[in-house]
């Protein structure tokens, strides 16, 4: 079995992200997310056996070596990891809280960092040739009144994918960027019908991105029919200008 | 535990197509005697941790077979 681990798999992106990688049965997923099995007790009951739900908070950027040491190395072996969850701290930036900013980039950054160490370690360990699939955010190349703080995390992560592509591509391993558009999620629902209609109004397609689209764009990242790509960017966004 | 280590290091050296290493003492340089450039350390910081449950690079670096030994007993 392929596993791929998948944060933030209890909904919105990451929760189709699974799905998607599900539906080809040569691979299995090992999501991790805050929530407890409730929320994904519909994957678990269609995947019993290809399904593992871990509940952690990712927040906890020191406890991720135990996790990976107690809970996800006995799975099986590392082939991909989906960095997909996020917190938004949305304010401009005369407002800036620290705590509110230092927990953010724990969530998006540190905590990604960190689990890309381990499933690298994994990698080497079982010599595979895995991908690392990161999910940026359109507002680290468009700017939005607002997400600069958020931007920042998204753009720290591009910065390290492309130099992780570098660093492990002589041993197969590839990391690459999805940039998705706004999407109707979780994550955009405090925006009003206003401000989602002036964002969209931003794209060539004039609306929202569709889920669908950016998780297959993840999953063909981690497949094999991406051998040859490392080190880049896809942007999913309706053509955002 | 020496034999053990120097037979992991030879191992990953033989599958990188690169010389073994017969005579190992402690006070030899991973880098300029086993020629291990970093992300053969890398590999092999993963391989120790999986037969021993330590990682040698976690607080600080080891240049030295001896070093490695040092750590690994430590714990």
């Amino acid at each position: 079995m392929k596993w791929i681990i998948v944060t933030g798999d209890s909904k919105g992106l990451g929760k189709e992200i699974v799905k998607q990688i599900l539906s080809d049965s040569e691979y299995g997923v090992i999501g991790i997310s805050r929530s407890n099995e409730q929320s994904v007790l519909e994957l678990i009951d269609m995947y019993p056996k290809r399904f593992k739900h871990l509940s952690f908070d990712l927040e906890k950027v020191m406890d991720i070596k135990e996790l990976y040491t107690k809970h996800i190395r006995k799975i099986g072996p590392i082939y991909g990891l989906v960095n997909n969850s996020a917190l938004a701290y949305d304010d401009i930036i005369s407002n800036l809280n620290v705590e509110s900013l230092e927990r953010m980039f724990k969530v998006n950054v540190f905590s990604s960092m960190h689990l890309t160490k381990y499933a690298i370690r994994d990698m080497l360990l079982n010599k595979i040739e895995g991908s690392i699939v990161h999910i940026s955010s359109v507002s680290a190349h468009t700017g939005y009144k607002g997400l600069s703080m958020y931007a920042a995390t998204k753009g720290a992560m591009e910065a390290f994918s492309k130099n992780t592509a570098r660093e492990w591509g002589s041993k197969g391993i590839r990391s690459n960027c999805v940039v998705p558009g706004f999407m109707e999620t979780s994550m955009s629902a405090s925006l009003s019908n206003e401000q989602k209609d002036r964002i969209y109004k931003r794209t060539s397609m004039k609306k929202e991105t569709d889920v669908g689209s950016v998780a297959s764009s993840v999953v063909f990242l981690l497949s094999d029919k991406s051998r040859s790509i490392t080190g880049t960017v896809i942007h999913v966004d309706n053509g955002t200008i | 535990m020496t034999r053990k280590v120097a037979m992991i290091i030879n191992e990953m050296l033989e599958e990188s197509g690169l010389e073994k290493v017969d005579n190992v003492n402690l006070s030899m340089s991973l880098r300029d005697d086993f020629n291990l450039d970093s992300l053969m350390l890398a590999e092999l910081t993963v391989r120790l941790e999986d037969e021993f449950g330590v990682d040698i690079f976690e607080d600080g670096i080891v240049t030295t077979f001896g070093e490695v030994i040092e750590k690994l007993e430590r714990k």
